[in-house]
């Protein structure tokens, strides 16, 4: 059985009219490794938003690690890690590098739950993995961009997820960190857990066979398998031709507009 | 409670009141002004406010109205803003009017006809007429409230946080937020009684803002934000007796005062300049 299993979903952000995703059917197997591609708006972010069950499937269907997301969102959340885009922490914010790891942890301790000896373990296992030991006891937010992002990504590394999402997860980080992370994934989908990346730059991805899923106007474009050398190309070939057909359309557009 | 130590039960009420209502409103105000949901905060309160007027005019409970109103005030500002398709803080600016305008026009309206003292005590607060029970359910919530930080404290720190990462974290994130409103609305309903409709804000928010001056973690400014709340409430207390001043009014401006003292002293603000 599939890890995430979509069949036929649409997705509408609270207050919007518009589905953003809109009968979009995906299977994700244990251990897959899956690069998400696409032009701005295409629903990329909305689609781990959706698997996360951080906005609501208006249609279809869709289960998460076994569990139905339109009824038992909150455990699905409980196992899914998911490295958010743009954030910013100020530099007053009063936790520090190691209290937001710990985060990761609260939501699988339950309500009420104190951490322990186990849950500290797992704490510092994230920080070793995301190479931020020195950071640990520093404020959040006096630390750099790249910093805070791999405070992120041991955030959800500490939760133990049984699927790990991340949007745009290295925008800030330099090449040296960027293939480091990947090796981590790479170990992470070896043991099981498969990973949905969105990303808009393909350096440093691990030699490992890639899904390569695009994404144009809430849809599944191209759905592919290839090896690390050929995502770049692909997504670049892919988006061009979207972009070519759209500036198409636009061009016809104005023409008519002319006429 | 305080009676063997105070022997004048006017002063030894309003004292224990203000210690209570400050304690409960400036814990709540740390995760408040943490959270950004000042305006939140804000909108509540002057809902409170107005509910209490309304309570009063239709000759009901005003403190049970003004809970009722500040949390049907903040139940809807999610639904009107997605229905009229605006920003939450338009939403809340909206609401704010509405509630002060419900506010003075009962307030006037009872003064037309009559009852100016008591809708008068809404505005301004009355720590000098305080009932028994009013103190007991102001103890209630305090006691109430640092159950609430005890019990939900990783909850809370993870909102404090950041609440789109707390929910994506598996968080119920929803249960203790709509918790933290029912019991914002309890504490700021309760002390409207104390410092009146005007000024229950500066309870809710300068005591967070002192602490945030000086503290680098949350534990010590859920410690130093009601500490600073009930050293400064006790003073105005002793010196608006002493002296025959408004007890509220003198509280707000001796609160914002150390606030003033703290940013000048503030060594954490200087550090964090150096650093940037």
């Amino acid at each position: 059985m599939s890890v995430i299993n979509l069949e036929g979903i649409y997705t509408a952000y609270e207050g919007g009219e518009k589905a953003v995703i809109r009968d979009l059917s995906l299977l994700v197997d244990r251990g897959e490794y899956v690069i998400i591609g696409g032009p701005n708006s295409a629903g990329k972010t909305t689609l781990l938003e959706s698997i996360n069950g951080l906005i609501k499937i208006t249609h279809g269907k869709a289960t998460v690690c076994g569990l139905d997301l339109s009824a038992q969102a909150d455990e699905v959340r409980k196992k899914v890690g998911y490295v958010i885009q743009n954030f910013y922490f100020d530099p007053f914010t009063p936790f520090t590098v190691e209290q937001v790891v710990m985060m990761g942890r609260f939501g699988r301790l339950g309500l009420m739950n104190r951490p322990t000896k186990g849950d500290r373990r797992a704490v510092q296992k994230a920080i070793h993995l995301a190479g931020i030991e020195d950071l640990a006891h520093k404020t959040i937010g006096t630390c750099s961009g790249g910093q805070q992002q791999k405070a992120m990504i041991a955030h959800n590394l500490a939760k133990e997820p049984e699927v790990m999402m991340l949007d745009e997860p290295f925008s800030n980080l330099d090449f040296s960190a960027r293939e480091y992370l990947q090796e981590v994934f790479k170990e992470l989908a070896r043991t099981g857990v498969p990973i949905l990346m969105v990303a808009h730059a393909f350096d440093g991805l691990p030699d490992i066979p890639i899904r390569l899923v695009v994404m144009n106007g809430g849809r599944i474009a191209h759905d592919l398998n290839c090896n690390a050398g050929e995502v770049e190309s692909i997504v670049r070939k892919e988006c061009g031709a979207l972009d070519k057909d759209k500036t198409e359309r636009r061009i016809n557009a104005g023409a008519d507009h002319t006429e | 409670m305080l009676e063997p130590i105070i022997q004048n039960n006017v002063v030894c009420h309003a004292l224990e009141a203000m210690i209570f209502a400050s304690i409960a409103c400036s814990i709540l105000g740390v995760i408040i002004s943490r959270m950004n949901l000042s305006s939140i905060g804000f909108t509540m309160s002057h809902a409170a406010f107005a509910g209490a007027a309304v309570g009063m005019f239709l000759g009901g409970n005003p403190q049970i109205s003004a809970i009722a109103f500040s949390m049907a005030v903040a139940a809807l500002i999610g639904p009107i803003s997605d229905k009229a398709k605006m920003a939450a803080d338009a939403t809340l600016a909206v609401l704010f009017a509405m509630s002060m305008a419900v506010a003075i026009f009962l307030i006037s309206y009872m003064e037309y006809m009559g009852h100016g003292l008591s809708a008068s005590s809404l505005l301004f607060g009355d720590v000098i007429s305080l009932y028994r029970e009013e103190i007991y359910a102001l103890a209630a919530v305090c006691i109430l409230t640092i159950i609430f930080i005890l019990v939900f404290y990783k909850e809370i720190t993870a909102l404090m946080f950041n609440m789109k990462i707390a929910e994506a974290a598996g968080i119920r994130v929803k249960l203790v937020y709509y918790v933290l409103l029912f019991i914002i609305a309890l504490s700021v309903a309760l002390s409207l009684n104390i410092v009146g409709g005007l000024l229950i804000f500066v309870l809710l928010v300068t005591p967070a803002s002192i602490a945030g001056q000086f503290c680098f973690n949350v534990k010590s400014m859920f410690l130093v934000a009601p500490l600073a709340a009930l050293l400064v409430s006790a003073f105005g207390v002793w010196a608006g007796f002493e002296y025959t001043l408004p007890v509220a009014p003198l509280v707000a401006l001796l609160l914002t005062g150390v606030f003033a003292l703290s940013v000048v002293l503030s060594f954490k603000r200087r550090i964090n300049t150096k650093m940037h």
